[in-house]
């Protein structure tokens, strides 16, 4: 009862810190069931992953409903990040622990530097998310009926090709690692490809819950994924995110962020001790 | 012919905003069927005195999963959350692909497919390498 309960509450912290900060749970999850609980790595990956595809599903409605995501480029993204999370699913199990934990800690690491500089650009100069509308990267290079398909009000998805590339790659982080692989995906969107922020956050969320159910229907079909660890875990990950969702506009997110680095990078130097063994 | 245009535009809009909504709604039911399936699981869990770390883990065997559920087994809740939780996005490719047909859209709704497709590999690639 007492670890049923630690579990959600667990699940419970992880949704309402990834919803506050706009990432998905993964992320926390993985340390938290590793650390917290000494769940081997790659059990906890393929609960991580049924938690990720709750609240990608939960926020993606929304994201929809609003008509922020752009429907027909994530479709066109996600065929390319469910292959990748296909092959990383299978890769998965060839690789060591040691090795995943490895990689974990260089994604917290990334994770850590990517907040970091969020936040400094944001206080030096009063950023905000971009709105929808606004083009960063111009107009698109090569001008076609495809790509006017994937266009949204003001934009025009430029360099296709990376943006595939990049979505294989966002897919193997995601099965590997048990996150949403959002940390690739909104980057390649927004920088790389000239999606507006916002709509590139809604996008990759779409995204995330095919990419995450590719590789976890193959954590779950090789005993992956254990149903009593990932129940209370997924329900306290999704009463997180709801609570979380209701009191960001309450809550001084400059503080959060920096609490939330330093607790990745604890989380960055266990992993990489874990990796060295 | 100059008014045809702004209709054209305006019909596409509206079609392409009325397959937004299905799906919007195919995630929610999906996601909170779910999550109440969980909720059951983790709840019958908790009246059976089972702690998640001690007790054996039971194997997902589908044609269990009915008499599970009709003797109000925990295991029976949980596998089935699972299996919507992971059925959730996939259906929303699936709705995707009729809404996108259903509006002349061909080559969205052959990139849905395309990701079924790719689901359809992973179970069997999955099916196979788990033998």
């Amino acid at each position: 009862m007492t670890v049923l309960l630690l579990l959600a509450g667990g699940g419970f912290g992880a949704g309402i810190f990834g919803s506050l900060l706009g990432l998905g749970g993964g992320i926390l999850i993985v340390p938290l069931l590793t650390f917290g609980f000494g769940l081997p790595f790659r059990e906890a990956v393929g609960v991580s992953l049924v938690c990720v595809i709750v609240t990608s599903s939960a926020a993606a409605g929304v994201y929809l409903e609003r008509h922020l995501a752009n429907l027909r480029l994530g479709m066109l993204l996600e065929v390319f990040t469910a292959s990748g999370a296909l092959v990383g699913g299978l890769v998965a199990f060839l690789l060591p622990d040691r090795v995943l934990a490895g990689l974990f800690a260089i994604l917290l690491a990334y994770t850590g530097a990517t907040m970091l500089r969020r936040g400094v650009t944001a206080a030096r100069e009063g950023a905000g998310p971009i709105e929808p509308g606004e083009d960063p990267a111009g107009p698109a290079d090569t001008p076609g009926a495809f790509r006017a398909a994937l266009a949204g009000p003001g934009y025009r998805p430029a360099r296709l090709g990376v943006g595939i590339g990049g979505s294989v790659f966002a897919g193997l982080v995601s099965a590997l690692l048990g996150v949403g692989g959002g940390i690739v995906k909104v980057p390649l969107m927004y920088l790389v490809m000239g999606v507006p922020l916002k709509v590139a956050t809604a996008t990759s969320n779409l995204m995330i819950g095919v990419t995450a159910a590719a590789s976890a229907i193959v954590y779950l079909m090789r005993g992956g994924i254990d149903p009593l660890v990932a129940g209370p875990t997924a329900v306290g990950v999704f009463a997180g995110a709801m609570v979380g969702s209701r009191v960001a506009q309450r809550i001084d997110l400059r503080v959060l962020r920096i609490l939330f680095v330093a607790v990745l990078a604890l989380t960055a130097i266990q992993m990489t001790l874990r990796a060295l063994g | 012919m100059t008014v045809a245009a702004p209709i054209d535009a305006g019909t596409a809009a509206s079609r392409a905003a009325r397959v937004e909504g299905w799906i919007a709604r195919v995630l929610r039911a999906g996601t909170l069927l779910s999550v109440g399936l969980l909720a059951i699981g983790v709840a019958l869990m908790s009246l059976a005195g089972w702690s998640p770390l001690d007790a054996t883990w039971p194997a997902l065997d589908l044609g269990r999963i009915p008499g599970d559920l009709l003797a109000l087994r925990p295991e029976g809740f949980l596998w089935l959350g699972l299996l919507t939780t992971l059925s959730t996005p996939l259906l929303r490719v699936a709705a995707s692909v009729v809404g996108f047909l259903g509006a002349g859209e061909r080559r969205m709704a052959g990139l849905g497919t395309a990701v079924l497709i790719i689901i359809a590999l992973a179970v069997f690639v999955a099916q196979r390498t788990a033998a």
